[in-house]
C-alpha cells in the first residue's frame, strides 16, 4: 500500500485542481431529496454524486457467521437489471435491493454466470419512482496503471436506506491474472483483474469502480487476501469483459462470435500421475506418448512439469488449465524438473492424434 | 510497484518540463499540466504547515499510551475524545487554597492595626473560602490533569474541563507557562458543507509515534457524510452524524482533527471500522462532525457533563432486516416507546408514522436517530406524525417536544445545573474566550432598542429600552415602564416606574413583582442591549453552559443577582434569548429567539403561537418614556 499511497499523495493535485476542468465533465446530478446537500465542487465530487444513483445496496440472506448479508450492485438496464458478484447471500425470496432514494425492492435472481463469478438480479422497474439510471460497459477496457479511480459500494453496511454508498479513492496499481491462483482466491473470472489501492472493504463488492471522469471501469471484487503476509489487495473485474454476458442476458443478444479461427486443443503428449481427490497432485509425468512433442523433447516418467510459458504449474489441474489456453501449433517454453535439476526447452505443441 | 514506477516517471517528466520551462516562453509553463500538480502540492504542504501547530498529543500524567487533540481557541482550549481522557480519578480532591499572600495580610493589618490573631485567622479563613469559591469545581468526579505535547516541542499540563460521553468528546484547557500565553489554533469548520469526495487531512499521533509531538499527517477523501454509527465498545459511544474518511486513521489518532482544504476542523477522528484482521486501518475512519461538536461546546467549556437528548422511542421502517419489502410502507414507524417518553406525552404512540422532524421529511430510522443524536438534552424539536388508526393512519399532527436526557450509563454525577461545573475562574476564562471571538459591534450605547414579538392572541408585545429605561406594552396598552432610579427624569416619575392598565389614562405605581420582573428582563435580555454594551454587561457573568435555540447552538451566561438570570448568545455573539424567574408569571420564563422565530417556554412548557420577532435600533425618542401627560 505504501508505495501507491505516496503516488496518490503526489498526484492528487490533478484530481482536486487540474482535473476539475477535465474535458469529459459529467452532468451535475439531479437534486437529491434531502434538503441541504452541498453542491459538488471538484471533478471527483461530481463523479461520486453522478454515479451514486447507479450503485445500489443489496441485502440478502445471512446464516453462517462468515457470510455478510450485504453487498452492492450496479444498475445495468432501465428494466431493472442489476449486476453484482455471485455470492451465497443472494438467495431467492431473500434478496432486496435498496436504491439511492431509499426505496426497497424485492429482487428476482437470474442464473449465475459461473465463468465470470457475477450474477444479474432484476427488480420491478415499474415500481421505481423517477426511473433507474443504468450504466453500460464500454466495449474496450481502458484502465491504465496510475489512473485515478473511485470505488462506490456499501462498505460495512454503513448505508441502510437513503444513505449514500461509501466512496473510496485511489489509483489503478496494475493488472493481475488470477488464473495462477485458481481456487486459491475466491475468483471465478480468469482474465486480468484491475488492481487498485482504493480501499474496497466488505460490502463494497459488486459496486462500481469508476474513472475520475465517471466512466465505468470495473465491478468491485472481494479483496484478494494473502494469508502469508496478512495483506489485502483491492481488485475489480473489468466490465468490458462482462459485456458479452450482459448483451446476451440483458439485451437478449447473442455474444459476438470470436473472430479467431477455430482453435484446436494443444497436445504435449504426457500422461500425468493424477488421482482423483480434492487436492490435485503435483504435475509428475507418469508416461510419455511415443511420437508426441514431449517425446521429441526427451521428457520421461517422473519429470515434474513446473512451468509453461508465463504460467507456473503446481498441480495436474493447473497443467490442464494452462494447456487449454494454447492452440495446437503454439510455441511455448516448457520448464521441468528432473531430480534436483531444472531443465527447459521450447516446444511446438501438437494436435492429439485421433484414437 | 508499478504505481511507484509510474510516480517516478511522472517525477522525471516534471523535471524535464521544468527544465524546458526555464528557456521556453512563460506560455509554455502555463500549459504545463504538472504545474497544477506542483501548485497543489505546494498548497497542501502549506496547509499542513498551517494546521500542524494546533495538533497536540494528549497523554495521561503517568500512564503509557495516549491520543490526539486539537487547539481550537487561542486561549488554549483543546478538543479531544472522551475515550482519550479515560476515567475520573477516584482519589480526586478539591484544590486546597494556598497560604494567605503577604500583600493581603499587610493590607489587612494596615486597615486594622488593632487586629488580634483571631481576627487575622478569621480574615485568612474568609480569604481561603473566597479562593475555594473561585477555584474549586462543582461535582465530585473529576479528572487528573493531562499532559499535552504540542509540535513546538513543549509539554503542557492541561485541565480536563468538560466531558461529553454521549458523543465521545472532551474539552481540555492548557495551563499557560507565562501570563497571557496564546497558542496556535484552528477554528471549527462547517461540517454540513462537507461533500463526499472532497480532500481531507487527518492529523494526530497514531501509535504514539511522535516523541517530539510533531503530528502524523494522513491524506484521503471524504467517503461519506452524515453516517450514523450506533454505540460500540463497553461505553457504547454513539457517533450519530459522523464523517467517513478513507485517510488512514489508526489507534492514537483518537481525538485528533480532520481538516478540510481550508484548514478548518471539520471533525474529530474517533473511530474506525475494521475488517477481519483486527484493529488496523482499512480506509474507513469516522470523525465526529464539527457542527455536532458546536452543539455541546457551551456545556463542555463550562465544565459540564454534557447530556444528549432522546425521544425515548425507537423507529422502524418496512424493508429493514428480513421484513418483506412492501413499497406501500415507506414510512418510518414507532417501534418501541417508553410510557413516560417525552414523545408519548406529546401524544405519539406505538405504530404511529413519524413524518417530519424539524421540517425534514424522514426517510429512515437512521435519519431520525441522526437528527436527535446530535442534539443536547433540553433541545426542542418539531415533530409531525400520523397516529395509527384502525384503517391506515389519521390526520397529520404536529407538536414541539423537549428532548429528555439520554442515560449514557457513564460517570454522571446527577441531574441539574450544579452536578458538574468548572470553577468560577474557569467559567470566567471561558466567557472571555468567547467574548474575544465575537466580532466588534456598532450599535451605540445610547441608542434605543425596540423589540417586538407577536403574541398568540395576535397583538404585538413591545419592549423599548434606552439606557436603563425599559418600557413594555401590549398592543399599545397595558404599559409598564421601569424608571431609572439613578436619573431625575424631570417628568413626574419618581424613578421607580409606573404602569397603566388597559386603555386607562390613570397611571399607577408598579407593583413590587412588576418592578422586579422588568428589572430581571432588563438585566438579562440581550435583545434589548445595544451591541456595544454586551461586553460591559457580561463583565460579571460566568459561562453556565450551552442551550439549543431554534436549531442553533447558543451559550448561557449566568448574571449575578437573584432570579436565575441568564443571557443567551449564539456562538457568533448574536443574541439568542434569555431566561429568568418571572415574579409576575410566577414561572421560569425562557425566550428563545433566532431571526424572526420565537419560542416562549414557561416552566419547561412551550407556549404555542408566539412569532415574528423584530428588533430595531434607532435614535432615542425620550418622549416614549415617562408618564404620558
Amino acid at each position: 500500500m505504501s508505495g501507491s499511497e505516496r503516488t496518490r499523495a503526489a498526484l492528487l493535485g490533478c484530481v482536486l485542481a487540474a482535473a476539475a476542468n477535465a474535458a469529459v465533465a459529467p452532468q451535475a446530478p439531479q437534486a437529491p431529496a434531502a434538503a441541504a446537500t452541498p453542491a459538488p465542487a471538484t471533478q471527483l465530487e461530481r463523479t461520486i454524486a453522478l454515479r451514486q444513483p447507479s450503485v445500489v445496496k443489496v441485502f440478502g440472506a445471512s446464516g453462517l457467521q462468515t457470510i455478510r448479508p450485504y453487498c452492492a450492485g450496479v444498475v445495468v438496464s432501465a428494466q431493472g437489471h442489476i449486476l453484482t458478484l455471485d455470492q451465497i447471500l443472494l438467495q431467492p425470496e431473500r434478496t432486496r435491493v435498496v436504491l439511492h432514494d431509499g426505496s426497497v425492492h424485492q429482487a428476482t435472481l437470474l442464473p449465475p454466470e459461473p465463468q465470470l463469478g457475477v450474477r444479474l438480479l432484476q427488480i420491478d422497474a415499474a415500481k421505481v419512482e423517477g426511473g433507474l439510471q443504468p450504466l453500460w460497459p464500454e466495449r474496450e477496457r481502458f484502465d491504465r496503471t496510475g489512473q485515478f479511480v473511485v470505488a462506490l459500494g456499501n462498505c460495512f453496511r454503513l448505508a441502510e436506506f437513503e444513505e449514500a454508498n461509501s466512496a473510496t479513492f485511489g489509483v489503478v496499481v496494475g493488472r493481475a491474472n488470477t488464473a495462477l491462483r485458481h481456487r486459491l482466491a475466491d475468483v471465478a473470472y480468469d482474465g486480468d483483474l484491475i488492481l487498485t489501492d482504493a480501499a474496497i472493504n466488505p460490502g463494497q463488492e459488486g459496486g462500481g469502480l469508476f474513472s475520475l471522469d465517471g466512466r465505468w471501469l470495473g465491478l468491485n471484487m472481494k479483496s484478494l487476501a494473502a494469508k502469508e503476509t496478512n495483506t489485502l489487495l483491492s481488485a475489480a473485474i473489468p466490465v468490458a469483459d462482462l459485456l458479452p454476458y450482459l448483451e446476451r442476458v440483458v439485451r437478449g443478444q447473442q455474444a459476438p462470435e470470436p473472430v479467431a479461427v477455430a482453435k484446436e486443443p494443444a497436445w504435449l503428449g504426457v500422461v500425468l500421475f493424477d488421482k482423483a481427490g480434492r487436492q490435485s497432485p503435483p504435475a509428475y509425468v507418469e508416461r510419455v506418448v511415443a511420437g508426441s512433442p514431449a517425446a521429441a523433447l526427451g521428457l520421461r516418467a517422473d519429470d515434474l512439469i513446473v512451468r509453461l510459458d508465463d504460467f507456473s504449474i503446481r498441480t495436474c489441474r493447473e497443467y490442464r488449465d494452462v494447456l487449454a489456453r494454447f492452440a495446437a501449433g503454439a510455441k511455448v517454453q516448457l520448464v521441468w524438473k528432473r531430480g534436483q535439476q531444472v531443465q527447459q526447452a521450447q516446444v511446438t505443441l501438437g494436435k492429439e492424434p485421433a484414437k | 510497484m508499478s504505481a511507484r514506477r509510474h510516480a517516478a516517471a511522472v517525477a522525471r517528466a516534471a523535471l524535464a518540463v521544468a527544465a524546458a520551462a526555464v528557456v521556453a516562453a512563460p506560455v509554455v509553463r502555463a500549459q504545463d499540466p504538472l504545474a497544477a500538480v506542483r501548485a497543489d502540492e505546494a498548497r497542501r504542504v502549506a496547509l499542513v504547515a498551517r494546521c500542524a501547530p494546533a495538533v497536540c498529543a494528549v497523554m495521561a500524567m503517568d500512564e503509557p499510551g495516549g491520543g490526539s487533540g486539537v487547539v481550537f481557541d487561542a486561549r488554549g482550549y483543546v478538543l479531544t475524545n472522551y475515550h482519550v481522557v479515560g476515567e475520573p480519578d477516584p482519589k480526586w480532591q478539591p484544590p486546597q487554597p494556598p497560604a494567605l499572600p503577604d500583600t493581603d495580610l499587610q493590607a489587612f493589618r494596615a486597615q486594622h492595626p488593632a487586629a488580634d490573631d483571631a481576627a487575622v485567622a478569621a480574615f485568612t479563613a474568609r480569604w481561603q473560602d473566597e479562593w475555594r469559591r473561585e477555584h474549586a469545581p462543582r461535582g465530585r468526579r473529576h479528572y487528573r490533569n493531562k499532559k499535552v505535547g504540542l509540535p513546538d516541542g513543549e509539554l503542557y499540563e492541561a485541565v480536563v474541563l468538560g466531558i461529553d460521553p454521549g458523543s465521545d468528546l472532551a474539552v481540555l484547557r492548557l495551563l499557560p507557562k507565562h501570563a497571557g500565553q496564546t497558542w496556535p489554533h484552528r477554528p471549527l469548520g462547517d461540517s454540513d458543507a462537507v461533500r463526499a469526495g472532497q480532500p481531507a487531512l487527518a492529523m494526530g499521533n497514531p501509535f504514539v509515534l511522535a516523541t517530539d509531538f510533531a503530528p502524523t499527517v494522513t491524506f484521503g477523501v471524504v467517503s461519506g457524510v452524515h453516517r450514523y454509527q450506533e454505540g460500540q465498545g463497553n461505553r457504547m459511544l454513539v457517533y450519530p452524524d459522523c464523517i467517513q474518511v478513507d485517510a488512514p486513521v489508526n489507534p492514537g489518532n483518537s481525538g485528533g482533527p480532520l481538516f478540510d482544504e481550508r484548514g478548518d476542523v471539520i471533525g474529530i477522528n474517533g473511530r474506525i471500522a475494521v475488517g477481519d484482521r483486527g484493529r488496523v486501518n482499512v480506509g474507513v475512519g469516522f470523525a465526529i462532525a464539527s457542527n455536532q461538536i458546536r452543539n455541546f461546546l457551551g456545556d463542555l467549556m463550562a465544565g459540564r457533563h454534557a447530556e444528549h437528548g432522546t425521544l425515548d422511542l425507537s423507529a422502524w421502517r418496512a424493508g429493514q432486516d428480513r421484513q418483506q419489502a412492501d413499497p406501500t410502507l415507506r414510512g418510518v414507524y414507532v417501534q418501541q416507546i417508553f410510557k413516560d417518553a417525552v414523545a408519548a406525552a406529546a401524544g405519539i404512540g406505538l405504530g404511529d408514522e413519524l413524518v417530519r422532524c424539524d421540517g425534514l421529511a424522514l426517510r429512515s430510522p437512521n435519519e431520525l436517530a441522526r437528527q436527535i443524536g446530535v442534539l443536547p438534552a433540553g433541545a426542542w424539536v418539531e415533530l409531525a406524525w400520523r397516529p395509527r388508526a384502525s384503517e391506515g393512519f389519521g390526520a397529520l399532527r404536529e407538536a414541539a417536544v423537549r428532548l429528555a436526557a439520554l442515560d449514557t450509563g457513564s460517570s454522571r454525577d446527577g441531574g441539574g445545573d450544579d452536578a458538574r461545573l468548572a470553577s468560577a475562574d474557569e467559567r470566567r476564562r471561558a466567557r472571555d474566550a468567547w467574548l474575544a471571538q465575537w466580532p466588534a459591534r456598532d450599535e451605540p450605547a445610547d441608542a434605543m432598542v425596540t423589540w417586538r414579538v407577536v403574541a398568540p392572541e395576535g397583538f404585538v408585545v413591545r419592549a423599548l429600552r434606552h439606557g436603563e429605561r425599559l418600557r413594555r406594552d401590549r398592543g399599545g396598552f397595558d404599559w409598564t415602564d421601569l424608571g431609572d432610579a439613578r436619573v431625575d427624569n424631570g417628568d413626574g416619575s419618581d424613578g421607580s416606574g409606573f404602569a397603566s392598565d388597559g386603555n386607562s389614562p390613570t397611571m399607577r405605581d408598579l407593583t413590587a413583582d412588576e418592578r422586579e420582573s422588568l428589572r430581571r428582563e432588563r438585566a438579562c435580555n440581550p435583545l434589548l442591549w445595544p451591541s456595544t454594551t454586551v461586553r460591559a454587561r457580561l463583565a460579571e457573568a460566568l459561562l453556565l453552559g450551552g442551550v439549543h435555540v431554534l436549531g442553533a447552538p447558543a451559550l448561557r451566561f449566568a448574571l449575578p443577582g437573584d432570579g436565575g438570570c441568564e443571557a443567551w448568545f449564539f456562538l457568533d455573539g448574536t443574541p439568542a434569548g434569555c431566561a429568568f424567574r418571572d415574579p409576575v408569571r410566577k414561572a421560569r420564563v425562557e425566550w428563545h429567539v433566532r431571526g424572526s422565530a420565537v419560542r416562549v417556554v414557561f416552566d419547561g412548557k412551550a407556549q404555542a403561537g408566539w412569532r415574528d420577532s423584530q428588533r430595531d435600533v434607532t435614535a432615542a425618542e425620550p418622549a416614549l418614556f415617562g408618564r404620558p401627560q
